[in-house]
């Protein structure tokens, strides 16, 4: 499956050199899968924590160097890229010339198909690569096995198809027709209409979540429990009509461009995006996330395309150009096409530092709308005006593949398996957020400070309570009446007690923190110099 | 004294006739100062009698180094009795005495004659009585005659007892030579031991045993306990001692416990345990101790010969008709040996019943040591510490306070009123007692109080003092000392003026109730004032002559100007506070000023009508212009100056007093309004601040919006033109869109807002603003907010919008607090970074990431139960209604057992015991489960017994209150406080007894059953003794369950419950 390998003459292999320290790399891969540092057990006064915590910390220490000299052992092929040698520059390498090396198996994934009449295409591809759902403008349907490029099934819904997308495996896809969503399943019934995403003009699937989320000509976001059929989450963007739509595949985040020039993050238990970014001056046209999720790749009518670093939320990289359609690869590579042109991007350093890796431009007249790269293959798919082609991008894909996680091979019963388990796996939509690596930490409940009004009640209703409370009858002489009252007095200042004492406590925190702050300030700057220092 | 001397002589007879070895010369050593060796030596050669003596003790058995030890002794002694024999006796020292002395009874009796010249054994003739000897002497001595009267006469005097004059009367009577009749003896003892003074000692007993056989063998001995003899102490009080007791158990508990503590870390550290059946525990049980026991001793041997008798194993082996008839007991020893026990046995219930009763009382005696306990304590705290000698006083006052708070010795509340309207003569005692108290203390109270005024000199008393005295003086004079009268009353007043800012007094009722005195004050003081004036006014004009310096005026102005000056403070001290304060303290430290400020100005006002008038003209003039404009009040100080020169011109201090006084009046009227100094600098820059304060709500807004702002850079000619080009002006827009959203998630304060009129007259409002409060409390909201804003994501990034709300559905996935043993968050968020799911580890790591905590057997096999239960099918709701009764049972028990404890169980009565003691390691205890017979009402009891920490009771249905009784834990080894193995054997000896009984351990005073059934244990061995073990089985149960098996178990449960630790058997057994 890795044509990187074959591609010998003109793609040389960036082999790990033989002197490099297998031990190095080990470490390397040891501390990736290690997740950072173990907390320093020096502060620690609890003895017995501390050595069940140096414990875990030497199983988890086993547990990655079985996982780095498994990774060593299981993962056995490297990826490569084209590299130019003297004069030569990587995106002067056509098509024609990277098909006269490579062998049968990857010749194949160079095609045209030319179907005029009912383009535009748009694609999407199984998580395996091995399928691809195709819809054309004008109603085409289309599931193509990849590997033996056979047409699957073909269906022609006689109305306006504006987005393709599979659900969790290839049996079934969704396709935003003309005024619904509608589901259909391989062999291309109908299955369901979902009327409420209303006349989607994206689609997108969240396949840990089992969501399908849309965006409609009204900009509103929708999220379908598809398993149990629910509306999760129903949004109005209140940000005009968008097709820029963009799953966000480390945290399930959906990214919507705007033609404001703003890019919306969504998840689907809140109302108000999560984070809005200004990120062109003219409307967004395009939008891609890499796969490791801290990268993101805007395009916008303004003439640029810029690289983001979602960490930090900051841009990395602005370049010049114009996109219609944006996407990366698995490796990292990012697709963008406008008009009939295709450019390839592809940090060579490792700095996330994009330069032109390849490029490929159509017959004149094709108008790309649709750029999706191939998972675990070379191979980069194009939808256009005029049906859809697939050209060979060396490096794009990820050269192995973990049979559990996604089998181009399945056979039905590994599918069906597959199926349950990930229904079983299934995440909630509230483990949708921003850092999803934060779910189990600790987060005390922000609670705010009751008010004035409250805590009078509180006391008020306390004492209502002490006042409620009746007395026990005590033998004679311990009965009297002023003793009674006394009691009840008493019961009545210990329940008001807690109350005024932490008034008090807490005004006098007050009182001295204004105070700090107070002498702070108040010393002119020509004295400040012969203020005593803080003691740090 | 004189013992020693005797002994000397007893000693050196000893020595010429027997040759007695020196023991009391060795006793001596310990009286008798040491001496270094050189003197040693001296007085060797000075004093030949000694060696000779030491010669003679060469043949006994002590050595050289003994007889060293002896010569200080000696020495010692010798010059004792020299100082006695050798001055006043030595005509009548003779050693031959001595030696008579020494002889046998009979021979004594014969010497008579002779020993009448034998020392200073003067008192044999009053031989009856030694009590009487003083007096005796006395009599019987004309020398002491006139000691005695002398005595007498002393004890007259000074009232001492004559003892204390005995002394030198003694010493007289030694010196006096008194024959003696008779020698001396056991029977005719010698003075001094008939005296008191002396002690009888073993050797006056001894020495007429001398020649009886074995004498010789009682005085080695007696040497040798001597030899050892160390002081006895007084016994100790039994607390102290069950104290010291305590002590040293817990000691020694400690040593047992501190045995297990490696297996406990070792178990506390590791991350799995393994419950294993053939893991080895590091102890045995009690029969496995039992088996290696190899006798040692000669009684061990013994023992063991009779136990391990050929013939006894025999018969052990055999039928055990022959062990009958080697335990053939008598019909009078078995009677007795039960008539014993049960005597014992209502010894024990009584001693029960006793001890129970004596737990509860708690009599006024002991109430009242411990009382007394108490305070001899505190007394002794407070002495020693000065902490508790604060709290003390602390004390004291507060009930000072009390009593000045509550006035109770004023005879004013009811009880006492109505005492006294019913006269006091018809009170009882006590009553009259209590308002005698009462009285005293109001007499008392009153004397201090004066004290205490005459020092702090009150003003009326003084100026009432002064009238007095200045009535016969010239007028001079008096108007001076008025002047002086009136200058003191306003001191004081200005004095009372300070009021406390801490402590008890600063308590806002205290401050209330001081103000309200201090107008009374001032009141009474204005009329003292007056009428000074009135008198002075009425000299004056008496006299004509005007003087300038007592006019009123001045003695006001000084009185205003000083009091500005205090009140300036205050305000100083005030506005500085405000800054720092709260908003209700500054309200209420404002009122106050205010209130003491009035009282001030209606001084004024009432003394000084037209001086009034002009202030309040000067101060409207000068409140007018401050509102006006502050930078003309500094421009044209000079008119206000001119005009208040045109009423002093006598001096330009009085003037600048004046204006100060205006400028402090016009703030006193304005408090409300904000600061306002007299000071034309101060209100100038307090102006300016007010102005700050004023617009710090605009500036804020500006800073924030300033803060996006701030945050351009200059843009470059390019940027400039992209934004000529964007079309529209996304920038900005999106600038408006996030303040938008910050105003939504942390809101704006509002503006404050003042309702025209309201509280105030709207002119006044207008001049005035807003109050400070609410421009402070804007203030703070807006720092707060801004604050907020400055923490937000978001707050660097420019055109980046983060949301700050809180997804309540999502706070499920995070934990709320730490977990128990973690104390950093950091710490517990590092340990949970690895995930431990197959999915994210390789096959050879899960086992150990995921292995449980406990790994263990499923139970153990250790009885036919559950050989029985392994090979039925497993449970099911269906099988568990069919087969009978026992099937069903075993059903049952399947059911309740435990995962991951060895279950051991038998049967017993169709009722199923199981016990499933868990690891002992781990401290868990030992569960119980008691099944009782009806199945269909699954009634389950769990008994647990507590082993270190608490059971865990569980029931398939629902938890039932345990059944831990008084009796269980066993009485040898449930004392030490933590409970053993054996304890447990014991508990579960009861617990048996407790199920085929059906009754509690202790079962006393609910039933009127027979005393001797309460206590279950000791009725069990009763009835085993008495050989019908059977009638302890529950009566309910009737005829209908099998008698061997009860039999045995009872048996097994009278195993458990041996009292002599060792011979019960292990549960499993």
């Amino acid at each position: 499956m890795d044509e990187a390998q074959d591609n010998h003459a003109i793609i040389t292999k960036k082999k790990p050199s033989a002197n490099q320290d297998i031990s190095d790399e080990l470490d390397l891969k040891i501390k990736k899968y290690l997740r950072g540092e173990a907390a320093s057990f020096e502060d620690l006064k609890d003895r017995k924590l501390k050595r069940q915590l140096s414990v875990r910390e030497e199983l988890y220490g086993n547990a990655a160097k079985a996982a780095a000299k498994a990774e060593k052992w299981l993962m056995p092929n490297e990826g490569g890229y084209l590299e130019a040698e003297g004069i030569e520059k990587t995106w002067r390498i056509k098509q024609e010339a990277i098909a006269k090396e490579v062998g049968l198996v990857n010749l194949r994934n160079q095609y045209d198909i030319v179907l005029p009449d009912l383009g535009p295409y748009t694609l999407d591809f199984t998580s395996s690569g091995r399928y691809m759902a195709v819809g054309g403008r004008k109603g085409h349907l289309g599931i193509v096995d990849m590997i033996n490029l056979n047409l699957i099934k073909e269906i022609q819904v006689a109305e306006t198809v504006r987005d393709v997308v599979f659900l969790h495996n290839e049996l079934f896809f969704a396709a935003a027709q003309k005024k619904f969503v509608y589901m259909y399943n391989r062999d291309g019934t109908e299955i369901r209409c979902l009327r409420e995403h209303g006349a989607a003009l994206k689609l997108q699937f969240l396949k840990n979540h089992f969501l399908l989320a849309s965006v409609n000509k009204f900009g509103q976001l929708h999220y379908q429990d598809i398993t149990m059929g629910e509306i999760v989450g129903n949004f109005r963007t209140g940000l005009g009509r968008t097709n820029v739509m963009q799953v966000n595949p480390f945290n399930a985040v959906v990214g919507l461009g705007h033609a404001g020039g703003t890019v919306t993050m969504w998840k689907p238990t809140s109302s108000a995006p999560l984070v809005k970014m200004l990120c062109h001056h003219g409307p967004v046209s395009a939008l891609a996330f890499h796969p490791n999720g801290h990268l993101m790749a805007t395009a916008g009518k303004d003439k640029r395309i810029k690289l983001w670093d979602l960490r930090k939320f900051e841009p990395l990289q602005t370049l010049t150009g114009h996109a219609n359609t944006l996407d990366f690869s698995q490796k990292g590579l990012l697709a963008c096409g406008v008009g009939s042109f295709v450019q390839v991007l592809n940090d060579v350093s490792g700095t996330q530092n994009y330069s032109k890796y390849m490029t490929h431009s159509m017959a004149k007249g094709y108008q790309i709308g649709r750029l999706a790269f191939r998972p675990y293959e070379d191979v980069l798919a194009i939808g256009h005006s005029m049906g859809w082609s697939s050209i060979l991008i060396p490096g794009a894909g990820e050269p192995n593949f973990d049979t559990w996680v996604a089998n181009p091979f399945e056979t039905s019963k590994q599918r069906r398996e597959k199926e349950v388990r990930s229904l079983l796996d299934k995440l909630p939509p509230e483990t949708i957020m921003l850092d999803p690596s934060k779910i189990g930490t600790v987060k005390s409940t922000y609670r705010e400070k009751p008010t004035k009004q409250e805590r009078e009640a509180e006391v008020e209703a306390a004492v209502e309570a002490a006042k409620g409370t009746k007395l026990k009858n005590k033998t004679k002489g311990r009965n009297k009446p002023g003793k009674k009252i006394q009691k009840k007095q008493d019961a009545i200042a210990r329940v008001k007690r807690p109350y005024l004492e932490e008034k008090i406590n807490e005004e006098q925190k007050i009182s001295h923190k204004k105070q700090k702050t107070s002498e702070n300030i108040d010393l002119p700057k020509s004295l400040q110099r012969f203020a005593r220092k803080k003691s740090s | 004294m004189p013992v020693t001397k005797r002994k000397h002589r007893d000693e050196t007879s000893h020595r010429r006739g027997h040759s007695k070895p020196s023991r009391n010369a060795k006793k001596k050593k310990k009286t008798g100062p040491r001496l270094p060796s050189s003197l040693q030596k001296q007085l060797e050669r000075l004093n030949p009698t000694v060696p000779i003596e030491s010669d003679q003790d060469i043949d006994s058995a002590d050595g050289d180094a003994a007889e060293r030890d002896l010569l200080p002794h000696d020495f010692y002694e010798y010059e004792e009795q020299r100082a006695e024999e050798e001055s006043k006796k030595n005509k009548r020292y003779d050693p031959g005495s001595v030696d008579n002395l020494q002889l046998p009874i009979d021979r004594s009796d014969e010497s008579e004659d002779e020993s009448i010249q034998s020392d200073d054994d003067n008192e044999d003739d009053d031989d009856d009585d030694g009590l009487k000897r003083t007096g005796g002497a006395a009599d019987d001595d004309s020398s002491e005659e006139g000691d005695g009267r002398h005595t007498r006469m002393l004890q007259g005097i000074t009232g001492m007892p004559s003892e204390a004059f005995e002394g030198k009367k003694k010493r007289k009577m030694k010196d006096d030579v008194i024959p003696e009749l008779y020698p001396e003896s056991e029977y005719n003892p010698s003075r001094d031991v008939v005296d008191g003074d002396g002690q009888i000692s073993i050797d006056d007993l001894l020495n007429p045993l001398q020649d009886n056989p074995g004498f010789g063998k009682l005085r080695k001995r007696i040497q040798q306990i001597e030899n050892n003899s160390k002081p006895i102490h007084a016994p100790l009080r039994t607390a102290d001692q069950a104290k010291v007791e305590r002590k040293v158990a817990y000691e020694i508990s400690k040593k047992e416990v501190t045995k297990w503590q490696q297996i406990i870390q070792r178990n506390r550290e590791a991350p799995t345990l393994l419950f294993d059946e053939n893991v080895d525990l590091g102890f045995s049980t009690v029969g496995a101790i039992a088996s290696e026991f190899e006798p040692r001793t000669e009684f061990e041997r013994k023992m063991a010969a009779l136990v391990s008798d050929d013939k006894v194993m025999e018969a052990h082996k055999k039928d055990g008709s022959r062990l009958l008839e080697m335990n053939m007991v008598s019909v009078e020893e078995e009677k007795d040996r039960q008539s014993r026990i049960a005597k014992m046995r209502s010894l024990l219930f009584r001693h029960e019943m006793k001890a129970k009763r004596l737990k509860k009382i708690k009599s006024k005696t002991y109430h009242r040591l411990l009382k007394k306990d108490r305070l001899k304590t505190e007394a002794s705290k407070i002495q020693m510490d000065p902490e508790a000698a604060k709290e003390f006083a602390m004390k004291q006052e507060r009930l000072r306070a009390e009593e000045r708070m509550t006035l109770k010795h004023k005879n004013q509340n009811r009880w006492a009123k109505r005492i006294l309207t019913r006269g006091l003569n018809s009170q009882d005692e006590g009553t009259r007692a209590a308002i005698a108290e009462q009285l005293q203390r109001h007499a008392e109270l009153t004397r201090k109080m004066h004290s205490m005024k005459d020092s702090s000199s009150s003003s009326s008393d003084d100026s009432s003092d002064e009238d007095a005295g200045d009535s016969g003086s010239d007028q001079d004079m008096a108007s001076k000392v008025l002047r002086k009268a009136i200058e003191k009353t306003k001191k004081v007043i200005e004095e009372d003026n300070e009021t406390p800012k801490s402590g008890l007094l600063s308590l806002p009722f205290m401050r209330r109730g001081l103000e309200k005195r201090k107008e009374a004050v001032v009141e009474e003081a204005n009329l003292a004032i007056q009428e000074y004036k009135d008198s002075k006014n009425k000299l004056e004009n008496s006299v004509g002559s005007e003087d300038p310096e007592t006019t009123s005026i001045s003695g006001r102005r000084v009185f205003g100007a000083s009091k500005t000056h205090i009140s300036d403070a205050g305000n100083k001290v005030k506005s500085d506070y405000n800054y720092g304060s709260s908003d209700s303290e500054d309200d209420i430290r404002a009122s106050k000023n205010g209130n003491i400020e009035t009282g001030g100005s209606n001084i004024l006002q009432k003394d000084v009508n037209s001086d009034s008038v002009l202030i309040q003209e000067d101060t409207d003039n000068h409140q007018e212009s401050v509102f006006k404009d502050f930078n003309e009040i500094v421009k044209n100080p000079g008119p206000k100056t001119t005009y208040e020169v045109s009423l002093f011109v006598s001096d330009t201090w009085k003037k600048a007093k004046n204006r100060n006084e205006g400028g402090t009046n016009g703030k006193k009227s304005a408090i409300a309004a904000g600061p306002v100094r007299q000071d034309i600098k101060d209100t100038v820059k307090e102006a300016e601040e007010d102005s700050d304060t004023d617009s710090s709500g605009q500036m804020v807004d500006g800073i924030l919006t300033a803060g996006s702002n701030l945050s351009y850079e200059l843009p470059s000619q390019e940027e400039l033109i992209r934004q000529a080009f964007a079309g529209d002006d996304v920038e900005d827009e999106f600038d408006k869109y996030k303040m938008e959203i910050l105003n939504e998630e942390n809101p704006e304060p509002e503006k404050p807002v003042l309702l025209p009129g309201w509280g105030q007259w709207t002119h006044v409002q207008k001049k005035k603003g807003l109050p400070s409060w609410m421009l402070k409390e804007h203030e703070n909201a807006q720092k707060k907010r801004e604050e907020a804003i400055k923490k937000r994501k978001d707050a660097r990034l420019k055109n980046v919008i983060i949301s700050e709300k809180i997804n309540k559905k999502a706070e499920k996935l995070h934990t709320k607090a730490l977990p128990f043993p973690f104390t950093s968050k950091e710490a517990f968020e590092q340990s949970m970074r690895v995930p431990i799911g197959p999915e994210f580890n390789p096959a050879t790591a899960i086992g150990p990431l995921t292995r449980p905590e406990y790994l263990g057997v499923q139970y153990n096999e250790c009885s036919d139960v559950f050989s029985e239960l392994k090979k039925e099918e497993p449970y099911t709701k269906r099988n568990i209604r069919g087969g009978d009764r026992e099937d069903r049972l075993l059903r049952l028990l399947r059911l309740l057992r435990p995962s991951s404890a060895s279950v051991s169980g038998f049967l017993c009565n169709g009722r199923l015991v199981v016990c499933c003691p868990s690891h002992p390691p781990l401290c868990a205890g030992l569960l119980w489960f008691v099944l009782f017979g009806d199945l269909r009402r699954f009634s389950i009891q769990a008994v647990a017994v507590p082993r270190g920490e608490a059971p865990r009771l569980t029931s398939p249905r629902r938890t039932v209150p345990s059944l831990v009784a008084p009796g269980l834990p066993s009485p040898q080894y449930g004392g030490c406080g933590f409970l053993m193995e054996k304890a447990d054997i014991y508990s579960f000896g009861v617990l048996i007894l407790v199920i085929v009984s059906g009754r509690r351990p202790l079962h006393v005073l609910a039933s009127p059953m027979k005393l001797e059934k309460a206590n279950l244990i000791s009725w069990c061995r009763h009835l085993a003794q008495a050989g019908n073990i059977l009638e302890l089985v529950d009566e309910k149960l009737k005829e209908h369950y099998n008698k061997d098996q009860a039999s045995l178990c009872i048996n097994l449960a009278l195993a458990c419950l041996q009292k002599i630790p060792g011979f019960e058997r292990g549960d499993g057994s």
